[in-house]
């Protein structure tokens, strides 16, 4: 630890990654972002459409509720990366620093280990429902579990990530307060 | 012995500092495991806790509260709050509390509140010679009211978490007076403290100008009147209203003031994105918790102990305000309607409460939690905004909390406060 070289090889190929990872969670946020107009773009038509097409659209519904889950997955996983789940800090801030990068580890190893149980049962879930379908979208029901499988993944990347940066000694800011 | 697991989980993860949504899915997870059901239950139930056409009023609530906000009507708010009561004695402690009420009808977000009207409002404060725990404590206390002003989505979450029993329109109008209460206790609060303690006063600009800022701040303050007169008039649903609510926003602050650019826009959107899913992923790890509750008979358990303490209706109501203030303290909102409205909504309704009323009342006392330690995000946004530590500001805060409590009791055992405009207003929501 205390070499520098054998420090700074790893700190580089870390620094590598998040550079990767800026670029997967600015994709992520704005394909989330995007998700969110498209939502009101819906409910918008779908008000036009019973009063001025004196027609209400009944894919509306089922549309927007459909990419509602997809867009609050995504943006949850990039909330992982940006710390802004907010949690009960007073104890783990009243800690020295040694100990509050440990328990920075333990947390993301918590986060981690239930974003693989949710991308694991996730996928499960998308496979049990694959072969039924959503009559009003015409797509199929595993679809509705599919962002749990995504985001899972992308939300134990970024809780990996941030692991790394902890056992670096790098301590995280969060995005609340 | 499931229930152990639980809440044993939930503890230590929670004091732990693991993030609140993680925590309730973490202790879902343990005890679903150690009932030995199938895990693909949880996903099932998280899915099933976001994907509710209703919730979607929470997003787009939201996201019109930033497109506002990066918009420049927050600030239009204020300029009229300031040229009506800047003058006065703590002119600029009443300018923050108006600019909270008037605020909430744009927006139901708390924390939107402080950081929106804080950071515009504690520096002038402290530069007129304020102190930095009063102006901290005033924003975030008045932070509250935009909480039960409509549109309100926290209220939207009740209705759900009530079963979709519940008439959001009636929800909307039940918390208008209840708003005003609040917001008038607090002025009373923030005179007394600013006289004690010798705070400048301010010169009237005249009526000119207070008509010139009205004016200006028109188009902000017809939100709420758009939002809940659309949805009780069946006009729109209260979901589609969130819809509006967006539209409306655009348009006026792209075309009327001109003010949203692209890149405002893309920040408003993002910004709402990340709160969003941050307050619905809460949500739907709330929604697993508290099915296993109700699996594992926790509310049938809760109403039999509640009835074994006492069967006089004020004593009951006093308990679970008591129980739900200590739980606020701990947790953040969204959860704790979820988990306790199924609990403790049968209870009051059985003696006698109007759901509409309980529901405003649950919602002014969970408030308090968010400017209550050890989680209080309200608290925590304002003395970041303010630059003060957040023991400084708890020092001072027990007048303004004092007035909350007063105001929480009113509309406990005074159901008109809320229930007098829902029964006067005429229902003809879709």
């Amino acid at each position: 630890m205390s070499d520098p070289h054998t420090q700074a090889q790893p700190a580089a190929a870390l620094r590598r990654l998040t550079r990767v990872l800026n670029v997967v969670a600015t994709a992520t946020l704005w394909v989330a972002g995007i998700g969110l107009v498209a939502m009101t773009a819906a409910i918008g038509w779908q008000i036009y459409g019973r009063y001025w097409l004196n027609d209400t659209p009944h894919w509306t519904e089922r549309f927007s509720t459909f990419i509602m889950v997809y867009y609050i997955l995504f943006a949850a996983a990039v909330g992982v990366r940006e710390r802004v789940h907010i949690g009960l800090v007073f104890l783990r801030d009243r800690l020295p620093r040694r100990g509050r990068l440990l328990v920075d580890i333990a947390t993301n190893l918590l986060i981690f280990g239930f974003a693989l149980a949710l991308a694991w049962y996730g996928a499960n879930t998308v496979d049990m429902r694959w072969n039924q379908t959503i009559p009003t979208l015409g797509l199929r029901t595993g679809m509705v579990y599919l962002p749990f499988p995504i985001a899972g993944v992308l939300m134990a990347i970024f809780a990996l990530e941030n692991i790394l940066h902890a056992a670096l000694g790098e301590e995280g800011k969060r995005g609340w307060n | 012995m499931e229930l152990i697991v639980l809440f044993g989980t939930f503890l230590v993860l929670l004091l732990f500092g693991v993030p609140i949504a993680f925590t309730l899915g973490l202790s879902s997870l343990a005890c679903i495991l150690y009932m030995g059901l199938p895990v693909e239950l949880l996903v099932q139930r998280m899915q099933a806790g976001m994907s509710v056409f209703a919730l979607m009023a929470i997003p787009l609530f939201i996201y019109a509260g930033e497109l506002m906000l990066h918009g420049g009507i927050a600030d239009r708010l204020v300029r009229f709050a300031q040229a009506a009561l800047g003058h006065k004695r703590g002119g600029l402690g009443l300018v923050n509390v108006l600019s909270s009420m008037m605020f909430g009808g744009i927006s139901g977000s708390a924390v939107a509140d402080v950081s929106a009207l804080g950071s515009v409002l504690i520096p002038k404060m402290r530069e007129q010679g304020y102190d930095a725990d009063y102006a901290v404590n005033v924003t975030v206390t008045s932070a509250l009211i935009g909480l039960v002003i409509p549109p309100s989505h926290n209220l939207i979450l009740f209705s759900i978490a009530a079963g979709g029993t519940v008439s959001v329109s009636s929800l909307f109008l039940a918390g208008v007076l209840p708003g005003v209460l609040m917001g008038v206790s607090l002025m009373v609060v923030t005179w007394w403290i600013a006289r004690r303690r010798g705070y400048p006063v301010g010169r009237f600009p005249g009526w000119h100008a207070v008509a010139v800022a009205f004016v200006v701040a028109v188009p902000g303050l017809l939100t709420a009147v758009i939002i809940v007169g659309g949805v009780r008039f069946g006009v729109f649903t209260p979901t589609e209203a969130s819809g509006i609510a967006v539209i409306y926003a655009l348009l006026i602050t792209a075309l009327v003031y001109r003010s949203l650019n692209w890149s405002a826009f893309v920040t408003a959107t993002l910004n709402a994105v990340k709160t969003t899913a941050m307050v619905l992923l809460v949500i739907s790890a709330a929604t697993a918790f508290g099915w296993l509750l109700a699996r594992l008979q926790v509310p049938a358990a809760m109403f039999a102990l509640l009835q074994a303490i006492s069967d006089d209706r004020y004593v009951v109501f006093l308990l679970i305000n008591v129980i739900l203030l200590l739980l606020g303290t701990f947790m953040d909102m969204a959860p704790l309607i979820v988990i306790t409205t199924p609990i403790f909504l049968p209870i009051v309704v059985e003696l006698g409460m109007d759901p509409v009323q309980f529901g405003i009342v649950l919602i002014m006392n969970l408030g308090l939690g968010l400017i209550t330690p050890p989680v209080g995000s309200v608290l925590f946004v304002g003395c970041a905004v303010g630059k003060v530590r957040i023991e400084q500001t708890v020092r001072t805060v027990w007048p303004f909390y004092l007035a909350h409590l007063l105001a929480l009791l009113a509309v406990t055992y005074w159901p008109q406060i809320s229930l007098f405009l829902p029964q006067v207003v005429p229902d003809r929501a879709l």
